[in-house]
């Protein structure tokens, strides 16, 4: 009896120093957590403030080489700024307002550096200096609650957890959101951008589930008499289609069809791949070559294929224009398997969203001698459309140039015809 | 013993006769593909690494032909007479392998180890081999230029966490939300910063995002950065079973796959 009371009192012993010890690692790991995120809360605070110095310091100058000096602090401090505010537990709505208010102030800085449009950007941002002077107060006080916790994380994260409607926050919020409507209003191209991207262009009669599932399977013959469940999208989903789900053997997969004029905007299937039987490079063009007969997109091009380890992806571009030009922003992916060359994907959206694109902007001969650096080789060169920062389908020169040293480095280039911008410069593998 | 030494001659020669009639199948190379830019597999670590071995090709010895092994392929083609079009065709390769030597073994053990090495003729190779790199070769992908495969693991990790019970379709639209998000203006600038953006993903939050991703988790990411959009340009996604704040449900809702309603 006396040995049993002795051995409990040793396992209670040894369980209250176990519990205590996992308590103190825990504290400490709540410790660790709440000093990061103060420094993080902390940090977001001096840089909103240090953000909002630099831009009405911005407002100051005339003389070039001083506004610009501000604008790249301000481009350099919006980014990081963002940063900090990603890396904190805030409510999505303050956070998203916030990522994008930060973000809109830097792209201008950025656009007004590059275009030296110095007077738009000083007239837009005098409402800006006064707003972010308000939401840099507002700011202050939402997060003192964050202070105000004698240390205690769990009072720390309440603050954290609590929904907008009674959080610190709901002022900042509804601010946020109105001055990001205010303040940098949609451009004609992002509106433009938007109806695109929500089909709003698209005017063909509404077809039934039974034509979407005709539209599939003349698309992708290998699935006729497959298993369909067919949905409609949501009602809130901003253009509607139907989403057929089938089954069919080891075939598994799902198609998306627009309600209106049955374009068929994304297909998937999974269905296992022969790991040793590989059809060749060419076949897969042929095979690529004869879907594109068969849906109607004869307006199409190859880009670029890659394979993996179990299927090829290959991405095609509309050619449009007097140029010849390839119109990036309408491809096409499709994905075929390697054992068969079967269509296992393909990505449509973008060729269905379809830009118009501008024949009469001008093309101004760039000589690449003077345009990069005598070690730079220009291989090719051709003419294609792409989206700029404002969201503008422009023509560019696609330069693909390489360093001529023994690595070969190759880069993508694209330059706008008419004014010279680079739009964007890529490694490519 | 004349008899025994005809035997010994016949089986000498038939041995020698075999091992000549071999020879040409142990020294063949590359399968019949004609490699262009774009491919991926063996028969492009073959030609890199003969390429190399002739001092034509200086990049890393991983299976992918990019345009660092269409330009060195091109200047063989100049130097050796052929026609210089970047494409390993028959002819191609007969000249590449008559000209180069390749040891499969090793230059496979060097890229399934996932060590840093090169496969330079003249040198020997215990001296080419520069140390650990990490990641097996055998396991690497050709990824659209704007990714990393640091990208694809991160990604492949979160989808894993968050879908893994999900269908293939619902697993590509999760990577793909999280694509849409790094095209948003309301979300952070990298793969990175959007995975772990705190309360953004419940496998970040439970530790889920550690377990390892199976290779369908890593293809569905693949196919999303390849493109496909499942989730119809949604920028989030929750369970409805088990989704508590009110703020989700008060978000447009696109299309539901398996467990999870995607929105906007």
């Amino acid at each position: 009896m006396k040995s049993a009371v002795y051995l409990l009192s040793i396992a209670v012993i040894a369980l209250g120093l176990y519990a205590f010890d996992v308590k103190e690692d825990n504290k400490q790991l709540q410790q660790a957590i709440h000093a990061q995120y103060t420094n993080s809360l902390s940090n977001a605070s001096e840089k909103l403030s240090y953000l909002q110095r630099s831009v009405a310091q911005s407002l100051l100058f005339q003389d070039e080489k001083a506004l610009q000096n501000e604008l790249d602090n301000i481009w350099r401090t919006s980014n990081e700024l963002r940063s900090s505010i990603s890396g904190l537990p805030l409510n999505p709505d303050v956070a998203n307002q916030w990522l994008r208010y930060i973000g809109k102030i830097g792209d201008e800085a950025k656009r007004a550096s590059t275009n030296g449009d110095y007077e738009t950007w000083q007239s837009k941002m005098k409402v800006v200096n006064k707003n972010l002077e308000q939401l840099t107060d507002e700011w202050a006080v939402a997060t003192a609650q964050f202070y105000e916790n004698d240390g205690n994380f769990d009072k720390w994260q309440q603050v954290a957890k609590t929904e907008l409607e009674e959080s610190p926050f709901k002022n900042l919020a509804s601010n946020l959101k109105t001055y990001t409507e205010k303040d940098f209003p949609l451009t004609t191209s992002e509106s433009d951008w938007l109806k695109k991207r929500d089909l709003k262009h698209i005017r063909d009669r509404e077809i039934t589930k039974d034509e979407a599932i005709q539209v599939l399977e003349k698309l992708v013959p290998g699935i006729e008499d497959a298993t369909y469940t067919v949905s409609k999208s949501k009602d809130d989903a901003p253009y509607p289609f139907y989403h057929i789900q089938f089954v069919k053997g080891s075939r598994v997969g799902y198609a998306d069809i627009t309600v209106k004029g049955g374009h068929l905007i994304s297909f998937l299937s999974e269905r296992p791949v022969q790991p040793d039987k590989n059809i060749t490079q060419e076949k897969v063009k042929e095979l690529v070559q004869q879907f594109i007969d068969r849906a109607g997109y004869d307006d199409l091009a190859l880009v670029e294929m890659r394979e993996n380890h179990e299927a090829w992806h290959i991405h095609l571009a509309r050619v449009a224009g007097k140029h010849n030009a390839f119109v990036y922003p309408d491809g096409v992916q499709l994905k075929v398997s390697k054992d068969s060359g079967e269509l296992l994907g393909l990505n449509a959206m973008e060729y269905v969203q379809r830009e118009n694109i501008n024949e009469n902007q001008p093309v101004v001969p760039i000589d690449w001698k003077q345009f990069f650096r005598p070690n730079t080789v220009v291989e090719e060169e051709r003419f294609i459309y792409t989206e700029n920062e404002a969201y503008e389908l422009r023509l560019c020169y696609e330069v693909i140039a390489r360093f001529s040293d023994n690595i070969n480095q190759t880069y993508r280039v694209v330059v706008d015809t008419e004014n010279h911008d680079v739009i964007k410069v890529e490694q490519l593998p | 013993m004349v008899r025994k030494l005809l035997i010994s001659m016949l089986i000498l020669m038939t041995t020698i006769g075999t091992f000549t009639v071999m020879k040409p199948e142990e020294s063949f190379a590359f399968s019949n593909q004609v490699l262009e830019r774009g491919a991926f597999g063996d028969d492009v670590i073959e030609l890199q690494a003969r390429l190399q071995y002739l001092g034509f090709y200086h990049g890393k010895i991983d299976g992918k032909f990019g345009y660092g092994t269409y330009w060195a392929l091109r200047n063989f083609q100049e130097s050796y007479g052929l026609k210089v079009d970047g494409i390993a065709g028959a002819q191609t390769k007969r000249v590449l392998v008559n000209n180069s030597d390749f040891d499969r073994e090793w230059v496979h053990a060097q890229i399934n180890a996932g060590r840093d090495f090169t496969y330079y003729g003249g040198i020997p190779l215990n001296q080419q081999v520069k140390g650990n790199k990490g990641s097996s070769g055998s396991t690497s992908y050709q990824l659209p230029p704007k990714f990393t495969e640091q990208d694809l693991q991160l990604m492949a990790n979160a989808v894993y966490g968050e879908a893994r019970g999900e269908p293939y379709e619902g697993q590509v639209a999760v990577a793909a939300v999280i694509l849409n998000r790094l095209e948003s203006p309301d979300f952070p600038n990298t793969i990175s910063e959007i995975i772990f953006q705190p309360g953004a993903f419940t496998a970040v939050a439970d530790g889920q995002i550690w377990l390892t991703p199976n290779e369908r988790a890593k293809q569905a990411v693949l196919d999303a950065m390849s493109g496909w959009d499942p989730s119809e340009n949604a920028l989030y996604y929750f369970n409805p079973n088990t989704a508590t704040s009110k703020w989700i449900w008060s978000r447009p809702q696109i299309k539901q796959i398996g467990q999870h309603i995607f929105c906007y």
